[in-house]
């Protein structure tokens, strides 16, 4: 299946904006010359083209009003009568994948600041497979709730430790999967909301650094940023990175949800001068991510890697990973312990995770989804005893509060989204980020997509987001006679019996 | 930005000046036979017209306020097109009343239009 939408839209868009007004011309002239008659033309385009420009030039919400003018109107017109469309004639609401369109609405909701209450009962299917929260009996008082805090780094006693406020974090998206639009509206809603960002494995993070909010810097196996020209960590540049004021955690990605066990290629054409020089890699060459870091090969060698890392930043650092085999995770730890080194936090990332591009294959079949693969880690981080000394962040299409807290629940202390942000700032789930055609100018590096795409206003957007979160958080909690996430635990999901999270098994591989 | 007070006022006004304007072309009021004869669209544009003026009047004494502001701005620049192209400003030796009370009308609806852009049926969510 090979969409043109965008590139077709971009076309019809300049030629009818142009065409209303040649139009109205012709209307004119036809009334003057023909029958004034035709002058209710003139004044109907007159309309058209001067609320067309508004929409152009004059507005700053709506990116796709912004970039194509009045041809997308419909998509807004379509929306509003949507529900009963879709209904009778096409998916259900709660259909759509990767996200349901009930799933969707609600962050767009949230980061417009709009309440978000529902009428009637819930559009979700209970009979079948969805987790639920229990709550208590006995609720608590909203006001007697402890504030969010989880502190990294604190088991090791560094001065770095970082208090993370917010339960939600921004997940890793690089400059160079994002634009740099929507890399600086996400950094600058994050200052807003006073929660952490990942950068990614994009290099150094020029446009996440530039609105001022805490970063996580995110290592891939290409280390780009801090590499040497052999693709091995430079510790010098490490350091530097580091060293900046606002990089707070360093992450290793050791694997992702979306393609674990893969590296990547960054062919050649994508190399521009901007993109060799912030990811420290050659012009004229395609560049290759390995599969693993070239440090890592063993156990024992990933855990030497990690306090490598520690001891040259200073920060606390932590390792992202999509879990396949158990018995691995196990030797890992234990090997940690031995050597008296351990990350200061645990991303587990579900195997349904999001990307720019990844083999479908990969993306479809590999690795543990996050409900599945969270109970799992943390009992056994349970088990060897060591759970008390680090954090666990968690992703995995983690986009509404109800989601998160069953992952806070499940084991995590702080979950993270990616695709979450991407909906509050203006993401319509078009399916094309790995084409450079965005066409809310999201995942494009294309001026004139980017254009419609205001930093301020989707900055807004994702505070708006993130504070509406917390607030259900804290609802939720309150609801549930917990005091704190801290003392969320397994019980408080409810599980069907064919539910796609089963009790956490450590079967042989 | 606008005023409550302000949008309904120019909401009246120009209602006002619309009836008035409708009952003229209605009567067959000599002015206004004569301003459509010059047009070439007597008497059918004349009523025409009429019935769009009224409708947009009482539109805009409705709650339907900004469609009735659409209506009635899209009816002024059409005379104004007149006016310009074929009329000339002093119509009948008024001495540019009539074009004055267009300005007037135009006015009021501009204002109306703007500060209820937002119930502009379909497109006023983005506006």
């Amino acid at each position: 299946m090979t969409s043109t939408f965008a590139v077709d839209l971009e076309k019809m868009s300049r030629t009818a904006n142009v065409g209303i007004v040649v139009l109205m011309g012709l209307a004119g002239a036809a009334g003057h010359f023909v029958s004034f008659y035709f002058h209710f033309l003139t004044v109907a385009l007159f309309l058209l083209v001067l609320i067309n420009l508004y929409w152009r030039y004059g507005q700053t919400s709506h990116t796709l009003l912004a970039n194509f003018g009045f041809l997308p109107q419909p998509r807004y017109v379509v929306e509003s009568v949507g529900p009963e469309f879709r209904q009778y004639l096409f998916a259900l609401d709660t259909e759509e994948r990767p996200f349901s369109r009930v799933e969707r609405a609600e962050v767009y909701r949230k980061a417009k600041g709009i309440d978000s209450s529902e009428a009637f009962g819930s559009l979700l299917d209970f009979d079948r497979t969805e987790l639920k929260l229990r709550h208590s009996f006995y609720p608590v008082d909203k006001d007697d709730l402890e504030p969010f805090n989880v502190a990294v780094g604190s088991a090791r006693g560094i001065d770095t430790t970082y208090q993370i406020r917010r339960p939600i974090m921004i997940s890793a998206m690089s400059y160079g999967a994002l634009g740099q639009n929507a890399v600086r509206a996400l950094a600058r809603g994050a200052k807003l909301a006073r929660t952490v960002m990942n950068t990614g494995e994009g290099g150094h993070p020029k446009y996440h650094l530039m609105e001022g909010c805490d970063l996580i810097f995110q290592m891939g196996t290409a280390k780009f940023g801090v590499r040497t020209e052999d693709g091995r960590l430079d510790e010098a540049k490490l350091a530097a990175v580091a060293a900046l004021e606002q990089v707070k955690m360093i992450e290793i990605k050791l694997s992702q949800g979306a393609k674990p066990g893969k590296g990547g290629l960054l062919p050649k054409e994508k190399v521009t001068n901007e993109i060799a020089e912030l990811r420290g890699v050659p012009l004229g060459q395609d560049v290759v991510s390995p599969a693993h870091h070239i440090e890592c090969s063993c156990a024992a060698s990933t855990v030497e890697f990690i306090g490598r890392i520690q001891r040259v930043s200073g920060l606390p650092t932590g390792i992202k990973f999509c879990l396949g085999r158990p018995d691995e995770f196990r030797a890992l730890l234990q090997e940690m312990k031995r050597e008296e080194t351990l990350p200061d936090f645990i991303t587990v990332d579900g195997g349904e995770g999001g990307t720019g591009a990844a083999p479908k294959s990969f993306m479809d079949d590999l690795g543990l989804p996050l409900f599945d693969a969270l109970p799992l880690v943390h009992r056994i981080l349970l088990e060897e005893g060591i759970r008390d000394r680090l954090v666990i962040f968690a992703s995995g299409k983690l986009i509404s509060p109800g989601k998160q807290l069953k992952a806070l629940s499940l084991g995590a202390d702080v979950a993270y989204s990616a695709r979450g942000f991407l909906f509050a700032l203006g993401c319509i789930q078009a399916l094309q980020c790995n084409r450079n055609t965005c066409p809310v100018g999201i995942t494009t590096h294309q001026a004139q997509l980017q254009r419609g795409l205001d930093i301020a206003d989707k900055a807004r957007r994702v505070a708006n987001y993130v504070h509406a979160l917390h607030h259900d958080h804290v609802e939720l909690l309150a609801a549930m006679g917990r005091s704190s996430a801290r003392q969320l635990t397994e019980e408080n999901v409810y599980l069907p019996a064919r539910a796609p999270f089963s009790p956490p098994t450590e079967e042989a591989p | 930005m606008t005023h409550p007070r302000l949008t309904h006022a120019a909401q009246g006004i120009a209602a006002v000046l619309l009836l008035m304007a409708a009952t003229m072309k209605f009567m067959g009021d000599p002015g206004s036979v004569a301003v459509f004869t010059r047009l070439d669209m007597d008497p059918g544009g004349r009523y025409l017209i009429a019935v769009i003026e009224l409708t947009a009047a009482i539109l805009l004494l409705s709650p339907l306020a900004a469609l009735g502001s659409v209506v009635a701005t899209g009816v002024m620049c059409g005379a104004i097109i007149a006016h310009v192209t074929q009329l000339g400003l002093v119509t009948n030796d008024d001495g540019g009343r009539l074009v004055g009370l267009l300005v007037i009308v135009l006015v009021c609806v501009s204002y109306v239009l703007v500060s209820r852009r937002k119930e502009i049926p379909f497109v006023g969510s983005t506006l």
